[in-house]
C-alpha cells in the first residue's frame, strides 16, 4: 500500500468534516442557552484542529506528489520541487487556491471569538460554509474528473457538487451527535429544544443530500465506468460497488432514525425523549463511522485508474447477451413474459414497503415474482464467458495487423479450420468435435475477448490447442483482427449497391503513401471525404482507371477521393499507368501489399470458388467507403451488378452517400 | 471592527482580486489568442515571396503549357498534400522526367503565382 492512501484519506475526511462543522453550526441556529454555547465553542475548537489537519495533509499530499512527479522520493522535501509542482501543473493551481481558502478560513475561525450580533453570526457561518464548500468542491479539479474529454465541464460540476454535498451530509453527523449527547445529559435540559430543532433541520437537509449525492455519484460512475463489465471486472468498479453498499447501510440507518427516533425526541423527557436522544447520537456516530469507510473507498478510487481505461477481468463463466434472441426462437417471448412478471413484482414490493396493512405478504409476494420473472427471462440469454471476455484489443483493426494475422492463420490454423475458415481442413477429421466454422454469423456474437481466451488457452474438449506460449499477445490480436475481417467478408459476399442509411461493414484502416510523400491512413479521410478504394491489376484494369480518371473531378466535387492500389504492389506502378490520358488520383506505391491482402477478404463474391477465402486476391475490386469509415458499396467485375461499371451509376451512388446525414464514426474495436 | 464588516471586506477583496486577475491575465490572454490568429493569417502565404522545398512524385508532364503535375506533401502555409500542376521556370528542368519519378522540387513565388525553380530526382538516376 502506498503512503498516499492514508494521507489522501485524512485530507478528504478533514476537508469534508470542515464543511460539515459549518453546516452543523448553521443548523443549530443561534441560541443563548449555556449548553448550546458550550457546544458552539467546542465546534470552534474542533474547527481549528480540523483546519490544521486539512492544511497539514494538503502539504503531505503535495510532498508525495512532488516525489512522484520528479521520480525521486527525496524530492518530497525539496522546496524547489514543491514550487515547480505548485506553479507548473493544474494540481498545483488547485492546491494553491485551496490553501489560500484555508488561510482565509483560518482567519475567520480565529475571529469567531469576536462574534457579537446576529449579523456576525450570519457572516461567520455563511462565509465559512461557502469557503469550506468551495475548498471541498475544488478537489474535483485535482482528480479524475479533470481528465474527462469531452464533456469535462459536466463531469467537473457533478464531482464538485458530489464532494461538497457529501461534506454537508457526512461532516455534520459528528458535531450534531455531540450536540445531542450534551442535550441528553441531565445538565443539558436547556439545549434540548435547540438539539431537537437542529436534528429536524438536518433530517430535511439530509433528505435532499441523499438525492444529490447518489445522483451526482451515479453520473460520475457512468463517466468513469460506463458499463456492467467494467463495474464487475475492475478494481475501480469494485470500489464503487463498495461505496454503494456502504451508502445503502447509511441510508438504512438514516431511515430508521427519521422514522423511529426523530418523532420520539419530543416525547416525555426522562422516559422517551432523552433515551431517544442518546440512541440517535449513537446511531449518528455509527453513520459517521460508515461514512469514514466510504471515504476510504473514495480515497482509493482517486489512486485507481478509472474503469473505462482498464480492460475488465470478467469473474463469471457466463454473461447475458441479447444477441441470443436473434438465434434461438422463443427467447424473445420468454424475455418479454419474464421481465413483465419481474417488473410487476418490483411494483408490488415497493407498494408493500409503502403501505402499512399487509406489508410483509405484499413484499414477499413481490420478491417472489421478481425472482420468478428473472428465472424465466435470464437463463436463455446466458452465454459462456471467460475472464478475458471484455478485454480490449491492443492492436487496431488495420491492414498490417490483418495481413500478419493471415500469415499466422496459414501457419497455425489452416490445417483444421481450412483455407476458407469453414472448419473443413484436412486435419479436422478425427477431432472430438468439428472445428468452428469461423465464417458463420455466430462468430460475430463472440467478443474479441472470447476469441482471445480460446486462442490463448485452447478448447480442450474440442481438441483445439492453446497458443499462449507460442504466439505473443500482439500476434493473437492480429489473428483476431484477421478473423474479424474473414467473418465480415463472408457477410459482405452479396454487398453491391449502397443501401441508404444502413452502414454495417467497418472498413479496416490501412496506411499508404504515394511515392516519397508522407504516409497517410484511410482513417485520416474520415469525416472529411468518402473514399473509392480501387484494387487494380494492369493491364486489365487500365480501361476502368481511365473512366475513373475522367470522372475524378466530379467525384472530388461530390466529396469523394479515389485511392487506387495495385494488386501486385509494384512500387513503380505509376510509370506503368501510361501518360495519355493522364491518371492523376492517388495511387498507393507503399503499403499496397497489406492493403490488398486485407481487402481481398472483403472482396469475395457469392460464387463457389470464393469459399476458399485465402486464395489469390481479386484482379479488380472497388469499395465505396463513406465518411464514417464503413464500406457501403462494392463492385466486382463478373460478380455483383454490372451497372456499377457505368460511371453514372457510380456518381449516383456517391451522391446518395453525400446526401446522408452524418452519423457516428465506425468503431475501432470489435464491439457488441 | 465588527466581524461581519471584516467578512464583507474580505469578500470585496476577493471579488476585486478576481476582477483584477481577469483584467491582468484573462484579457491579455484572450488578446494574445486573437493576435496569434491574425499573425498566422498574415504570415500564411499571402503578399510576399516565399520559397518551399517539397517532396513529391511526377504524375504528368505537359510540355505544351510548361507544367508538371505532382502528387506532393503538405506545403506549409500554402496548401495541403494533393496532386497539383505547377508551372516550371524553364523547360530544361523537366527534360527526361518520367511519370512515377520521385522528386524533390523548389517552389518559389508569391502565391498563387508560384514557379518550380529546381527539380532533383530522388531515385538516383542521372538528371
Amino acid at each position: 500500500m502506498t503512503p498516499e492512501l492514508p494521507v489522501r484519506l485524512v485530507h478528504l475526511a478533514a476537508t469534508l468534516a470542515l464543511v460539515g462543522l459549518f453546516t452543523a453550526w448553521i443548523l443549530a441556529g443561534r441560541s443563548r442557552c449555556p449548553t448550546a454555547r458550550a457546544w458552539d465553542r467546542q465546534v470552534a475548537t474542533l474547527m481549528r484542529w480540523v483546519l490544521g489537519l486539512v492544511v497539514l495533509s494538503a502539504l503531505a499530499v503535495l510532498a508525495l506528489r512532488a516525489g512522484l512527479a520528479t521520480g525521486r522520493p527525496g524530492a518530497a522535501l525539496e522546496p524547489a520541487a514543491w514550487w515547480a509542482l505548485l506553479t507548473g501543473s493544474q494540481f498545483g493551481t488547485v492546491w494553491l487556491l485551496r490553501l489560500g481558502l484555508m488561510l482565509l478560513l483560518g482567519a475567520l475561525v480565529l475571529l469567531a471569538e469576536r462574534e457579537e450580533g446576529a449579523a456576525d453570526w450570519i457572516a461567520l457561518r455563511g462565509e465559512g460554509a461557502a469557503l469550506a464548500a468551495v475548498g471541498a468542491g475544488a478537489l474535483a479539479w485535482a482528480g479524475h474528473a479533470a481528465a474527462v474529454e469531452p464533456g469535462g465541464g459536466w463531469a467537473l460540476a457533478a464531482d464538485a457538487l458530489h464532494v461538497a454535498a457529501a461534506g454537508a451530509w457526512f461532516g455534520s453527523l459528528g458535531p450534531l451527535a455531540l450536540l445531542l449527547r450534551r442535550a441528553a445529559a441531565p445538565s443539558g435540559a436547556d439545549a434540548r429544544p435547540v438539539a431537537v430543532l437542529a436534528v429536524r433541520r438536518f433530517s430535511a437537509l439530509a433528505l435532499a443530500l441523499m438525492t444529490v449525492v447518489p445522483l451526482t455519484g451515479l453520473y460520475n460512475a457512468w463517466v468513469h465506468v460506463g458499463g456492467v463489465a467494467p463495474l464487475i471486472g475492475t478494481t475501480y468498479g469494485w470500489l464503487i460497488s463498495v461505496k454503494v453498499l456502504l451508502l445503502a447501510g447509511i441510508a438504512a440507518l438514516a431511515v430508521h432514525n427519521r422514522r423511529r427516533l426523530l418523532p420520539a425526541l419530543s416525547g416525555d423527557g426522562p422516559t422517551v425523549g432523552r433515551p431517544a436522544m442518546t440512541r440517535l447520537a449513537r446511531f449518528m456516530a455509527w453513520e459517521a463511522g460508515l461514512a469514514l469507510l466510504v471515504l476510504v473507498a473514495t480515497a482509493a478510487l482517486g489512486l485507481t485508474p478509472p474503469a473505462r481505461h482498464v480492460s475488465p477481468w470478467w469473474p463469471f463463466s457466463f454473461r447475458f447477451s441479447y444477441e441470443t434472441m436473434a438465434d434461438v426462437p422463443g427467447v424473445g417471448l420468454r424475455l418479454l413474459v419474464g421481465s413483465q412478471v419481474a417488473v410487476l413484482g418490483l411494483v408490488a414490493a415497493v407498494a408493500g414497503a409503502l403501505v402499512r396493512s399487509a406489508r410483509w405478504p405484499l413484499v414477499g409476494l413481490g420478491a417472489l415474482s421478481v425472482a420468478g420473472g428473472l428465472w424465466v427471462a435470464l437463463p436463455p440469454l446466458a452465454v459462456d464467458a471467460y475472464p478475458t471476455t471484455y478485454l480490449r484489443s491492443t492492436v487496431p483493426y488495420h491492414a498490417v495487423s490483418i495481413a500478419h494475422g493471415r500469415t499466422l492463420y496459414l501457419a497455425h490454423c489452416v490445417a483444421c479450420h481450412g483455407l476458407g475458415g469453414r472448419g473443413d481442413g484436412p486435419a479436422a477429421v478425427g477431432l472430438p468435435r468439428p472445428p468452428a466454422d469461423l465464417t458463420a454469423p455466430h462468430t460475430n456474437q463472440h467478443t474479441a475477448g472470447d476469441l482471445y481466451w480460446w486462442l490463448t488457452h485452447g478448447i480442450p474438449r474440442g481438441g483445439m490447442p492453446g497458443f499462449g506460449d507460442r504466439l505473443t499477445a500482439e500476434d493473437r490480436w492480429d489473428l483476431i483482427n484477421f478473423l474479424r475481417a474473414l467473418a465480415a467478408g463472408e457477410q459482405a459476399r452479396a454487398l453491391a449497391l449502397v443501401e441508404p442509411g444502413r452502414p454495417w461493414l467497418v472498413a479496416p484502416d490501412a496506411s499508404f503513401a504515394v511515392g516519397p510523400t508522407a504516409e497517410r491512413s484511410l482513417k485520416s479521410f474520415r469525416e472529411q471525404f468518402m473514399v473509392l478504394l480501387v484494387l487494380f491489376t494492369l493491364p486489365a484494369s487500365r480501361e476502368r482507371l481511365v473512366e475513373l480518371a475522367e470522372a475524378y473531378s466530379v467525384l472530388q466535387g461530390l466529396g469523394a477521393e479515389v485511392l487506387a492500389v495495385p494488386t501486385d504492389a509494384d512500387p513503380r506502378i505509376l510509370g506503368r499507368l501510361g501518360a495519355r490520358p493522364p491518371i492523376l488520383f492517388p495511387v498507393a506505391t507503399e503499403g499496397a501489399a497489406d492493403l490488398v491482402t486485407a481487402y481481398a477478404l472483403l472482396a469475395r463474391a457469392l460464387t463457389p470458388d470464393s469459399l476458399r477465402a485465402l486464395a489469390a486476391p481479386p484482379g479488380h475490386a472497388e469499395f465505396l467507403i463513406d465518411r464514417q469509415g464503413y464500406v457501403r458499396g462494392r463492385f466486382l467485375p463478373g460478380g455483383g451488378l454490372p451497372s456499377w461499371r457505368d460511371p453514372r451509376t457510380l456518381l449516383d451512388q456517391v451522391r446518395s452517400l453525400a446526401r446522408e446525414a452524418p452519423t457516428v464514426p465506425a468503431p475501432d474495436e470489435h464491439v457488441h | 471592527m465588527r466581524l461581519w464588516r471584516a467578512v464583507l471586506l474580505v469578500n470585496l477583496a476577493l471579488a476585486l482580486g478576481v476582477l483584477l486577475g481577469y483584467v491582468a491575465w484573462g484579457r491579455p490572454a484572450a488578446q494574445l489568442e486573437r493576435d496569434l490568429v491574425a499573425a498566422r493569417r498574415e504570415t500564411g502565404a499571402w503578399g510576399q515571396e516565399r520559397t518551399w522545398d517539397v517532396r513529391g512524385v511526377v504524375r504528368a508532364v505537359l510540355p505544351d503549357s510548361g507544367v508538371i503535375v505532382v502528387t506532393h506533401d503538405e506545403i506549409p502555409g500554402y496548401m495541403p498534400a494533393m496532386t497539383m500542376g505547377f508551372r516550371v521556370h524553364e523547360p530544361q528542368l523537366y527534360q527526361g522526367l518520367d511519370i512515377g519519378v520521385p522528386v524533390r522540387f523548389t517552389l518559389k513565388g508569391v502565391p498563387p503565382n508560384v514557379l518550380v525553380t529546381a527539380i532533383v530526382r530522388l531515385d538516383g538516376a542521372p538528371q
